[in-house]
């Protein structure tokens, strides 16, 4: 019970703190408001209250009284206001003068007011709204209108005597709640992003720019856009994504097409192709597997650095024929004096040979096997002539070379003089009737002396030592080993073959196998070199296609080797292995190798190498 | 020898420049002034008589509407149960300018005594602004904005007594006129002990500000509205 007295109490407290803080008790005749719409008159507005509380009818009096005034004065007009109202026209209105009004009954008050006009000013409504079109989006879907309004006609505004401002708000027909805009002083505001298809309505009330309270609104303007769109809603409107399932559904058809019809092993290698094996450039392998070997020489012809080295079947038949062949039989014209002492026969002849159906530029590149010997055969001398031409000049400049500077001469001549070695080795290869000239070149001195014959015409050596290198680079060469005469320089520099102990350097990796072989009892060469001319023909220069690492051995080693009588440095040595691109091991034609170990002439003799080979 | 007298040169060359600009800006001073004072009759003004209208209007303007509020702020903040407001409300001192009334007497008032007026309302109220920024601090916890908008009050009454005197000077060249404005004597109630009949005096004072504050500004209005826009704006 006390706890219920507490909140009644409370309520009630509450409920007196929330009347109004007028003096007049509820059901009494108070006035509602005063009101000025234009501030050059006004008018108050008053209720009656409860009737039943009283049985006669009222006769209200509202009096008023300026500030200035003695006494109360009555309303002058209680018609034009309306009922309940009193009427102030411009002659009794004063604009910053206090007045106040009270309602009064004979003797009673019901009601008081004081203010003055300036406070009290509502201003009327604008009038005459309408609204045109601004533009249209691009899409179609949002309009921009410009509304405007007139202001209200009691307000004296052209005069400057009321400022006015208005306050604009609009909303879909469908909504409840209106939006606003910020009150503007123009009679003009645009709108928008209106939406296409809807139908809007707009109202506007206006206030005098100093006080705080807007006055009523305006009528209410309707803005219609549906009916002249109807056609942009219905494109605008998507009742069903149809486009966007047709789209993915077609995507999702390729994809599975994609998957039934290539394999996974297809697809995969559609994705990921696999990476094309190592192979030379514009050669099938196919092509190999076929044995159509004239295609593939023909492709590799192209290439300059290139000589094929095929094959028939043929020569390797040859080839093992021609081991069983007298040696001495070859000794007449040794592959080296055939190519030069041909040169200046057959050139011409060589010229006029005609390519083959290969379609290559020039005779004189390297022929076909398909050839006629003879045919190829000068050419293959005169080609060979001027490879080897070519050959020798590099060959001089490095078997000349001394044990000076062997790193640095090697590394700059290491490529083209590999290269031309190997070039050589290929054109060896490449000539069934050459190396069957090779072969039968068994005995190197003829070569030599040929070759010697021809160095004194020709003034080049087809194999030359390298003596020495200048120190500009450049490579002294010794002449023929058989011509000692032409190998001056060379031979001055052979001379010091006794101080070979002192004269290596062990910071050099790689000795002159010249030097090497310098220090070595001579005596040894003369037990290697028919063991190596075995080695020399028996060990055939052959190169297969997929690989230039070829064993060749020069067939010209052996004659070397019987050549150098008083130096047991050969001229040249085979080429065992090739370590393109860094160089070529030879063959250690001279030297007691114990195992098969081979050295390198001239090239390269590492330490460990020289260890073995120093006693 | 060569880089001294290109040293020379160049110094040479840099006292002349600013030989130069001392002299541009001595003999332009007087153009660079931020409002400049036309003389009176003269044709190159400027600034036009409705840019300075429009300036007074919008100072008017902002000083009713601080005036408004700074009112508002105190009626809320200790009117409220003292009954001030049933009270009839004391004259204001500038009652003695006898100021139009209603629209009527504001057309027919002649629009140079109309300015003058102004003018003698906004020289009445330079000395109650300045007494009611000190004596307002001395309200018992009186608010920061109420504080704020008397000295704001008082500074733009200042600024839009030049504008208005730059006007008349247009309008009316060659009359300085009598200074008419009304004296003020509100002083002593601003400074009474008693905190009720202190406040009521304060209350007086800011309702009288707002009410004449508004006054300026109608006054102006119209003013512009007939001399700048032909009654037509």
């Amino acid at each position: 019970m006390d706890l219920w007295q507490l909140l009644f109490t409370l309520a009630l407290i509450c409920a007196n703190d929330s009347l109004p803080t007028s003096e007049v008790p509820l059901g009494e005749p108070q006035i509602v408001k005063c009101r000025s719409p234009e501030m050059e008159t006004f008018s108050c507005h008053w209720t009656d209250g409860d009737v039943h509380n009283h049985t006669a009818p009222r006769t209200m009096q509202l009096l008023y009284m300026k500030r200035g005034d003695e006494e109360w004065k009555e309303c002058p007009d209680y018609v034009t206001a309306g009922e309940n109202s009193c009427y102030f026209n411009t002659s009794y209105t004063s604009v910053w003068i206090p007045y106040c009004v009270k309602l009064a009954n004979e003797n009673k008050v019901f009601d008081e007011k004081c203010f003055s006009v300036d406070e009290i000013v509502l201003p009327d409504p604008p009038i005459n709204l309408n609204w045109t079109l601004l533009n249209i989006s691009l899409t179609g879907i949002h309009v921009d209108i410009q509304v405007r309004w007139e202001p209200p006609p009691t307000a004296d505004v052209r005069k400057g005597w009321v400022t006015l401002e208005y306050e604009l708000q609009y909303k879909e027909v469908n909504e409840t709640k209106w939006k606003e805009l910020e009150p503007v002083c123009s009679t003009t505001v645009p709108l928008y992003s209106l939406k296409m298809g809807r139908d809007y309505e707009i109202r506007i009330r206006s206030r005098q720019r100093t006080s705080e309270k807007f006055g009523e609104f305006s009528e209410t303007l309707s803005v219609s856009f549906s009916m002249a769109s109807e056609a942009v809603l219905c494109a605008e409107e998507i009742q069903f994504p149809w486009l966007f399932i047709v789209i993915f559904g077609t995507c999702g058809l390729v994809v599975v097409m994609f998957l039934i019809l290539f394999s996974k092993q297809r697809l995969k290698m559609l994705i990921l192709p696999p990476i094309p094996a190592p192979k030379i450039k514009g050669i099938d392998p196919d092509l190999l597997k076929k044995g159509k070997l004239e295609e593939v020489n023909s492709i590799l012809a192209s290439h300059d650095s290139y000589k094929p080295q095929l094959y028939n079947d043929d020569l390797w038949v040859e080839f093992i024929e021609l081991d069983i062949d007298d040696p001495d039989e070859k000794t007449e014209g040794s592959d080296t004096d055939r190519l030069l002492s041909d040169a200046h026969m057959k050139s011409h002849s060589c010229l006029g040979v005609k390519d083959d159906d290969s379609g290559r530029a020039s005779c004189c590149e390297p022929d076909m096997p398909e050839t006629d010997f003879s045919a190829s055969d000068t050419c293959d001398g005169t080609s060979d002539t001027d490879q080897s031409k070519k050959i020798s000049e590099k060959e001089e400049t490095l078997l000349c070379l001394d044990q000076k500077d062997n790193n640095k001469s090697f590394t700059n001549l290491d490529d083209p003089a590999n290269q031309q070695l190997i070039s050589q080795s290929e054109d060896n290869q490449s000539r069934p009737p050459f190396a069957d000239s090779i072969e039968s070149l068994s005995p190197v001195p003829p070569v030599r002396t040929q070759l010697s014959n021809q160095s004194s015409v020709t003034n080049i050596d087809f194999y030359a030592q390298v003596s020495d290198i200048t120190p500009a680079g450049s490579v002294v060469l010794s002449p023929g080993q058989k011509n000692k005469t032409g190998r001056a320089q060379c031979e001055a520099h052979t001379e010091p073959a006794a101080q070979c102990q002192s004269n290596f350097t062990m910071d050099n990796a790689y000795f002159c196998e010249a030097d090497v072989k310098k220090c070595i009892a001579v005596t040894s060469h003369e037990e290697v070199e028919p063991h190596v001319q075995d080695q020399s023909f028996n060990e055939d220069t052959y190169f297969t296609t997929e690989s230039l690492t070829t064993t060749a051995v020069n067939p010209s080693t052996a004659a070397e080797e019987a050549s150098s009588s008083e130096m047991p440095v050969p001229d040249y040595t085979s080429i065992h292995i090739v370590h393109s691109p860094q160089g070529l091991v030879l063959n250690a034609t001279a030297l007691p190798v114990p195992d098969k170990e081979f050295m390198v002439s001239c090239g390269y003799v590492s330490t460990d190498q020289l260890n073995k080979i120093m006693p | 020898m060569i880089t001294t007298m290109n040293n020379k040169g160049a110094s040479l060359k840099g006292v002349l420049l600013v030989f130069l600009l001392i002299s541009n800006m001595f003999l332009t001073k007087k153009s660079v002034t931020s409002l400049p004072i036309c003389p009176s009759g003269s044709v190159n003004c400027q600034v036009s008589l409705g840019e300075l209208f429009d300036r007074a209007v919008k100072l008017s303007h902002y000083i009713h509407f601080l005036s408004s509020e700074m009112f508002n702020e105190f009626d809320e903040r200790y009117a409220q149960g003292r009954g001030f407001i049933t009270k009839a409300v004391n004259g204001c001192h500038t009652a003695s300018l006898t100021t139009p009334e209603d629209k009527e007497q504001a057309q027919q008032i002649h629009h140079e005594d109309l300015l003058n007026l102004v003018l003698g309302v906004l020289r009445s109220w330079n000395d109650p602004l300045l007494h009611l920024v000190t004596e307002v601090q001395r309200i018992k916890e009186a608010p920061n904005t109420i504080l704020w908008k008397a000295a704001e009050i008082e500074e733009q009454n200042k600024r839009l007594l030049e504008g208005m005197e730059k006007i008349v000077g247009r309008v009316q060249p060659g009359d300085t006129g009598n200074e008419v404005y009304s004296r003020w004597s509100g002083l002593p109630s601003l400074q009474l002990a008693d905190e009720d009949s202190r406040l009521f005096a304060f209350y007086n004072l800011l309702h009288c500000l707002r009410r004449d504050s508004h006054k300026i500004d109608n006054y102006l209005k119209l003013l512009k509205c007939r001399l700048i826009h032909d009654s037509n704006c």
